[in-house]
């Protein structure tokens, strides 16, 4: 081979390398990837949910009665019932604007805005406007290695028959907690969650079941089913301003125990 | 002249089973007490997640000392007959209040009494039936 044809090849060579098993997944919002052909899916969830509250005055938590805590776990929640006997609250860090995250998103009692597209499920709480997206385009969880932990986690969603099933995962693993003002349980950053979403009763109720482990914080698996009421309100935007909590002094008090 | 008065109210309901509406945990107020305002607006801002009011309010002793109250959304107060324009800086009010369990000045929301003598609350938020 002459020289020209070969450093022309080198040179070819050198810029295919970056074009070469790197395919980029398309986003959830890529027409191109909406436009992809895929079974009708078995429900539209789009809408403004909220939890219905109706299962009593705890309805909304996620701990359930009885647990086994690992003892880092045990050291927090033991915290956090002294500070309940003496009238204070342990580690309120949504009172200190760190995000509720998953589950305690869902079940806060601002409405849940969602849009349903054959690509992904988008979720805007009106709560803090925490935002939550499950991908239903097929893709895997994303490399451990490169994916940026948040609140609400990554969700992963597949249909089963009338029912979707979302895998939730990789979470910060701080100012993360199950439960607020009740039992003190941190959530680490091996929580994992799955969720079983079906509509029922013609379209008016999005009934979830939720699996929860965390090996790191208690033994074995949570599970509780919450149940959310469609609502005709929409969405506002709610933040936690710079100075709220200037105004709002119990979160500055001594009422709460860092 | 500042007049303060704990009065014991009913039990509404155990403040570890009011729902998870607030930015923050409302375990922190004493829903068994309340106590009793009267002083001047300095503040009053309609905004989510909280509204609230700064009301200075003259101890004995005639020093101002600025309270925090702290109340539902807009949302809740509008179904309650609130306006944004409802109170402003410089009016005269009473305002009952469950205080924090701790000595600070600042409590939950629970009425308020104009000059005039309307009485306005809030709506609360969903609890348990």
């Amino acid at each position: 081979m002459t020289v020209l044809p070969r450093a022309v090849l080198i040179v070819s060579f050198i810029i295919a390398i970056p074009c070469m098993g790197f395919a980029q997944t398309l986003g959830a919002l890529n027409p191109a990837n909406i436009a992809k052909q895929r079974p009708k899916a078995p429900f539209d969830l789009t809408g403004t949910w909220m939890h219905d509250n109706k299962g009593g005055p705890n309805a909304w938590r996620f701990v359930p009665p009885t647990f086994k805590l690992t003892p880092e776990a045990q050291v927090h929640y033991d915290a956090g019932e002294k500070a309940k006997k003496e009238g204070k609250v342990y580690r309120d860090d949504i009172g200190q604007c760190w995000p509720a995250g998953m589950p305690l998103i869902m079940t806060r009692v601002w409405p849940i805005a969602m849009i349903q597209l054959p690509t992904a499920i988008y979720m805007t709480s009106a709560f803090m406007n925490g935002l939550r997206i499950i991908y239903l385009d097929g893709r895997p969880h994303s490399d451990p290695d490169i994916v940026v932990a948040s609140f609400n986690g990554e969700s992963i969603g597949r249909w089963e028959g009338d029912t979707l099933v979302v895998d939730t995962k990789y979470f910060p693993g701080h100012h993360h907690w199950m439960d607020q003002g009740g039992a003190s349980i941190p959530a680490s950053d091996k929580l994992h969650i799955v969720e079983r979403i079906r509509l029922i009763e013609k379209g008016s109720v999005l009934e979830i079941e939720y699996t929860m482990d965390d090996p790191k914080n208690w033994e074995g698996e949570w599970k509780t089913t919450k149940r959310f009421s469609r609502v005709n309100d929409d969405i506002t935007e709610a933040e936690c301003w710079p100075d709220l909590n200037d105004h709002i002094r119990s979160t500055t008090s001594s009422s709460q125990v860092k | 002249m500042t007049i303060m008065r704990c009065v014991l109210a009913l039990f509404l309901a155990l403040s570890c089973c009011v729902a998870a509406v607030a930015h923050h945990s409302p375990v922190v107020f004493d829903r068994t007490r309340e106590v009793k305002l009267v002083g001047v607006v300095k503040e009053f801002r309609w905004s989510n997640p909280h509204s609230f009011i700064e009301l200075e309010v003259r101890n004995e002793k005639g020093q101002a000392e600025l309270w925090a109250v702290e109340m539902n959304p807009p949302s809740y107060l509008v179904k309650a007959g609130w306006k944004s324009s409802t109170i402003k800086p410089g009016q005269t009010v009473t305002i009952m209040i469950n205080p924090l369990r701790t000595p600070e000045k600042a409590g939950k929301f629970v009425s308020l009494t104009m000059e005039d003598g309307k009485v306005l609350t809030e709506t609360p938020l969903p609890t348990a039936p």
